[in-house]
């Protein structure tokens, strides 16, 4: 197609080119994201292969305080003159022989058993049992966790002070002589700003949400579930298990239904929670922010104050208004002097996840106007301006100006809702609690989402070990999706449209 | 011609009107239900009419008092534990966010791009998955069942809400830092001195959803807390009121408990909004 | 030093003989009580009532001990604490009470244990999961337990022939309370009564179907009782029913609810006492622990009973409950582990349970106090321990139990349900059973 067919098409046509030439292209898309995740890994080996290298041929070329610097870290850098930097590699490396000696090594000898001692049972005097603890595989595992990501950043550290060694030998061969404190400092202000601004977030990253979610993800290899729970018991790895069990169709047919069932159920959800705020936000905040419209605030605070109110006090009020004989139930029945009794949880599938739909834009649409006003206010007025002496009407700056500058700042958001929609436990799990209940499922509702399941089967049947493998197959269908719409999306790949 | 034009434009104004009138008593209705009915003097928790026949401020001073009831429930104590963490984690999780946005929208380095895919991902587990290994790592740090804890727990992610903060960065037109780094600023006054001061709506609302986390947290918060209840936020204070022990008697104070969490934030939401108006002023692309 | 090595021997010695006759089902407790006499240096060590001799505190002074109670108990456990401390005056004592929910006490036990309570109250659904998590220490002094409560209580709170709990209360479990202005107590003896007196009077019947913890009823009632657990300790095991009587039963429930539709009314359980309250709510199925709320409501005009019975092809069925009841636990990791056993066996024993009764009107295990005249004389208590004599108890319960349990109330009361379908009743209650079973 054309480009001037493309523009005599009505906004539909439009819509419906787009979403066919993106289903066209997705294939490809999957296709290019697997083979740049393949490059990625085959680039990562290949550097670990040139820093072998660079690495042997450093010691070669060092001199003896470099040579050193492989075995204490900083004492090329001190050795230089470049006191702190050389005093910071020092006490890195003594701190961490300290962690290891008196706190990581005692769990992470363990890793590979996740613990052998068991915990036992001891009679004082005959009489008092005691209970004598053995290894806690899930400190274990934890702990081991801690102490391998913490080797590896110290080991980056360590390949850091040997460059740094070098770099500071040859420029001392070349006469030159180490950058001072306070120029470093400006550097870090300026051309290094971005180690300076993200350092701290990383670090917090790293700790409270990397960290446990390796853990995490280790987890769906053991078997750590209600008959290995530590400290009582130990667990073990037990490989794939867990994944293969989910797949089971044979032995387990309803577990098997209820995945398929549930994971249909949460596509559906999340497309139709995500776009309908979407689309429905947007119309609010266009006809709130229109010119004209007067009391802006009061309307934005209208209906703000569900963002206000914390989540599960407003929807476990929507719950019990919405029960058979909540508020919702009364007003219907004073209005039409009848004894009105809508099961809007109990019964009926259909209406129930309607009901959800329909609350989650009532908890959703307020956010969504919250951040489109901000975006709607902050179009440049030049715009507006040209587009008028150009002689374009409401419509044509609607279509031509607003709605593409919104999509475009907008994506990134989309796309965290669409994914925070998969996750989206509160709105499930406080209002319909995952009813209605059916004997199809294994544990599940019928407006039970992939999480809720979750949720259900750590909390009831201790299944810690399924639960994680389930995680991860969400996780991965969650960022593999995101990621190819994130990367494709106008808005990253030109950031720079607008400026 | 243009008589017609101000007619139609009248008829969408009152239909626009006419809609956010309607939507706007749906939206606030079940809050108005919320409020009445923490003031309503009879019954214990579902009562069959709409509007409560005795109206009393008891629920409100036993809430506070702790009166009538158990001295364990604390609401005043959780309110001012649960105010000291937001506004702590709300200052960290705002200038972790605004950084880290700010250097991937302005700045330009190595792997970039891998860290904002990292960063975007980072997010979509489970959460609630990863809240044992929370606890544990923050009682290997000695922190459990103190509000520290809390603090650390909201602000430590936020530097992964970056996307929408960095959209509206992308926003701002780069010729503001090009003129400003010839007259010689460095970025760190770029980031200070301009882009800040412009990014007051985002800041809003970076400032407001990190402020309203810790009020609504109830499930990693009991992790941490236990059965520290003079600790508590106001979300597991509410949480425990509903617990099968308590409801019976204490829904009515539940319900007044919810109303007092939610003034202040509304409040907030208020003030800020004079906020958000004004940056639509200061933060006006003129360039 | 060589005291404790000894001391040490001698115990590992008893828990090895204690393992060796760990098959010998039956005869473990009488074998251990034997060792523990034989093996401890301290034969005159004497237990007198819930009081032991000062020998059983081995080495440990200068207690500290945080006790887990029930909100509504704390004040009562406090006042017992202080009796505690002068009954063992020659000790010093530092013991902390702090309030926490039951079910929330487990849940906590299993997160970290080691920052748990001491001693602490559970139901006997949570035992399971303690156990097998292993942050619950077995009970110390378990011939003078067994032997001073109800069977019944003894045998839920064993778990692989080891008695892991002292037996606190036998009322865990719900029973019919009426307004007896709306139901007579005649009517009340069957179901088809209370829902006629309800609907006479324009009142709800209120039974909370949507949760498995009620509406197991169904399934008991219908004969589908379970029998603890199958031996790989996780799933389910049923008695043998008649599948016929089963369906026929399940077909009369539905018949009635439909029958009754408007009157009979699936809400939580929590509305029954609302209901009291603002005059709405004629009878209902409520449980020990909503008493005291309900009373409130009802005043003068609290009725109790045990569940009605049913007519099933002509024939009246009485109505088979979930039962349980409360323990007192001790935590594996204490520090003062017989500091905490001493307290625990204290706090379980017969004054406690009596003040209890007296106080809160819990319903005791102990045997003693059951006839007790506070006890004999209480309606509730009555109701309850009837219902315990049909009722299925709430031990070994499989986790996968609750949630088809609850989607079986549901089906029988939703408005599509057709009474007179068999074939559909018979598959509903087959993968009812299935499910709980987590087969196919």
């Amino acid at each position: 197609m054309t480009y001037v067919e493309y523009k005599q098409l009505n906004p539909f046509q439009r819509f419906a080119h787009n979403l066919k030439k993106f289903i066209v292209n997705a294939p490809r898309a999957i296709a290019n994201f697997f083979k740049a995740v393949g490059r990625a890994i085959v680039k990562f080996f290949t550097g670990i292969g040139k820093g072998f290298k660079n690495y042997g041929v450093t010691f070669v070329k060092g001199d003896w305080a470099t040579k050193l610097s492989y075995l204490i870290f900083g004492i090329g850098d001190i050795h230089k003159g470049k006191y702190y930097k050389g005093i910071l590699f020092f006490l890195t490396e003594v701190l961490y022989v300290l962690y290891m000696v008196f706190f990581g090594w005692t769990y992470l000898r363990d890793f590979t058993t996740l613990g052998t001692v068991e915990t036992h049972m001891e009679f004082v005097n005959g009489v008092i049992p005691k209970t004598v603890y053995g290894d806690n595989s899930m400190l274990i595992l934890l702990y081991s966790v801690l102490s391998i990501v913490i080797t590896v950043v110290v080991f980056a550290v360590y390949i850091a002070n040997i460059k740094d060694a070098y770099r500071h030998q040859v420029m001392r061969a070349e006469g030159e002589k180490p950058t001072s404190l306070k120029q470093d400092v400006k550097d870090f202000l300026d051309g290094k700003y971005h180690i300076t601004l993200l350092s701290f977030p990383v670090l917090m990253i790293g700790i409270f949400n990397i960290l446990p979610l390796i853990f995490m993800i280790l987890i769906a290899f053991t078997s750590y579930d209600k008959t290995h729970m530590p400290p009582g018991t130990l667990f073990t790895w037990v490989g794939l298990d867990n994944f293969a069990s989910l797949f089971d169709v044979v032995h387990s047919a309803r577990r098997a239904k209820t995945f398929i069932d549930l994971t249909e159920w949460t596509l559906i959800w999340a497309v139709v929670a995500t776009f309908s705020n979407y689309i429905l936000g947007m119309i609010f905040a266009l006809m709130i922010n229109k010119k004209g419209i007067k009391l802006k605030a009061l309307w934005r605070t209208l209906f703000v104050i569900t963002i206000a109110v914390p989540q599960f006090v407003s929807l476990l009020l929507m719950n019990q208004m919405l029960q058979t004989n909540g508020a919702v139930n009364v007003l219907l029945s004073e209005i039409t002097k009848q004894d009105v009794q809508i099961q809007f949880f109990n019964t009926s599938a259909f209406m129930a996840r309607m009901t959800v739909i329909i609350v989650n834009c009532w908890v959703g649409i307020p956010y969504t106007i919250l951040s489109m006003s901000g975006i709607l206010m902050n179009i440049p007025e030049d715009l507006y301006e040209s587009a008028r002496i150009d002689g374009a009407g409401p419509v044509k700056t609607f279509t031509k100006i607003t709605l593409p500058y919104m999509i475009f700042v907008t994506t990134p958001q989309l796309i965290t809702q669409f994914v925070g929609n998969i996750n989206n436990f509160n709105v499930i799990y406080l209002l319909t609690g995952g009813g209605p209940t059916t004997e199809q499922y294994y544990q599940a509702g019928q407006t039970d989402i992939l999480v809720t399941w979750l949720f259900n089967l750590t909390m009831n049947s201790q299944d810690y070990g399924l639960a994680a493998a389930i995680g991860i197959l969400v996780f991965i269908v969650c960022a593999t999706l995101s990621l190819i719409v994130y990367n494709s999306s106008k808005s990253m790949k030109d950031e720079e449209a607008f400026s | 011609m243009i008589k017609s034009y101000k007619f139609r434009r009248h008829l969408a104004n009152t239909f626009i009107y006419l809609f956010l009138i309607v939507m706007g008593i749906i939206w606030v209705s079940p809050f108005v239900y919320l409020v009445m009915h923490s003031f309503r003097g009879e019954g214990l928790i579902a009562v069959d009419y709409l509007i409560p026949k005795q109206w009393t401020l008891q629920n409100y001073i036993d809430l506070f008092t702790g009166a009538g009831g158990n001295a364990a429930l604390n609401f005043p104590r959780w309110f001012l534990n649960t105010f000291i963490v937001a506004c702590f984690s709300c200052v960290i999780s705002t200038i972790s966010v605004l950084m880290v946005s700010y250097a991937f929208s302005r700045l330009r380095f190595k792997a970039r791009k891998k860290f904002m895919n990292v960063g975007m991902i980072l997010g979509m587990f489970p959460g609630f998955m990863t809240m044992i290994a929370i606890y544990y790592l923050l009682k290997a740090m000695g922190l459990t069942q103190t509000l520290v804890a809390l603090v650390i727990c909201y602000s430590c992610g936020a530097g992964l809400g970056f996307q929408i903060s960095k959209g509206f960065f992308d926003t701002i037109p780069r010729a503001l830092d090009e003129a400003a780094t010839i007259d010689g600023a460095t970025k760190n006054q770029i980031f200070w001195k301009i882009i800040l001061p412009m990014s007051k709506p985002i800041v809003v609302y970076t400032v407001l959803t990190s402020f309203i986390g810790p009020w609504t947290d109830f499930i990693l918060a009991k992790i941490i807390m236990g059965d520290n209840r003079p600790y508590y936020t106001v979300a597991i204070g509410l949480q425990l009121m509903q617990s099968a022990d308590f409801i019976n008697t204490y829904y009515k104070q539940f319900l007044a408990g919810s109303v007092v969490v939610a003034v202040p934030i509304t409040i907030l939401f208020l003030m800020m909004q004079k906020y958000y108006v004004e940056g639509v002023t200061a933060g006006g692309v003129k360039g | 030093m060589k005291k404790i090595i000894a001391i040490l021997l001698a115990g590992m010695m008893a828990a090895t003989a204690l393992v060796g006759c760990g098959g010998n089902e039956g005869s473990s407790s009488a074998s251990g009580s034997s060792n523990s006499g034989s093996s401890s240096s301290g034969d005159a060590a004497k237990i007198e009532g819930s009081v032991v001799d000062y020998s059983y505190f081995g080495d440990e002074d200068n207690i500290k001990l945080k006790v887990w109670a029930p909100d509504a108990t704390v004040s009562l456990v406090k006042k017992q604490i202080e009796e505690f401390k002068k009954v063992y005056s020659e000790k010093t004592f530092d013991i902390s009470v702090v309030a926490q929910g039951e079910s929330d006490a487990a849940t906590q036990m299993q997160n970290d244990a080691s920052v748990a309570a001491d001693v602490f109250s559970l139901p006997s659904d949570q035992l399971n999961s303690l156990v097998d998590a292993g942050v619950i220490a077995p009970v110390a002094f378990k011939d003078q337990v067994i032997e001073a409560n109800s069977e019944d209580t003894i045998k839920a709170g064993t778990i692989k022939d080891t008695l892991y709990a002292y037996p606190e209360t036998n009322d865990n479990g719900y029973y019919l309370v009426y307004d007896n202005t709306v139901v007579t107590p005649e009517q009340a003896q069957t179901f088809e009564g209370v829902l006629e007196a309800c609907k006479a009077a324009g009142k709800k019947f209120i039974f909370d179907a949507g949760d498995g913890f009620y509406a197991c009823t169904f399934a008991f009632t219908a004969g589908a009782k379970i029998d603890g657990l199958e031996e790989d300790g996780l799933t389910q095991k049923f008695v043998k029913y008649d599948e016929d009587e089963a369906v026929k039963t399940l077909q009369a429930f539905a018949q009635l609810i439909k029958d009754y539709k408007g009157t009979f009314q699936s809400l939580n359980v929590k509305n029954v006492a609302s209901g009291f309250a603002n005059g709405t709510c004629g009878a209902g199925v409520d449980g020990s622990w909503d008493t005291a709320v309900n009373e409130k409501s009802l005043g003068e005009k609290f009725g109790a009973a045990k569940l009605p019975t049913i007519k099933v092809d002509g024939e009246d069925k009485q109505l088979v409950s979930m039962f349980g009841y409360k323990y007192i636990g001790v935590n594996g990791s204490s520090k003062f582990p017989a500091s905490a056993q001493i307290l625990a066996y204290y706090l379980a024993g017969e004054e406690c349970q009596k003040q209890r009764a007296e106080e809160l009107g819990w319903g005791p295990s102990n045997k003693n106090v059951q006839n007790d005249p506070v006890v004999k004389e209480s309606k509730v208590l009555q109701a309850i321990a009837e219902q315990g004599k049909n009722a299925c108890v709430q031990v070994n319960i499989a986790s996968t139990f609750w949630t088809p349990m609850g989607n079986l109330g549901n089906k029988l009361v939703a408005d599509d349900c057709d009474p007179t379908d068999a074939a559909a009743m018979k598959k509903l209650l087959q993968d009812t059973i299935a499910n709980v079973r987590d087969e196919g």
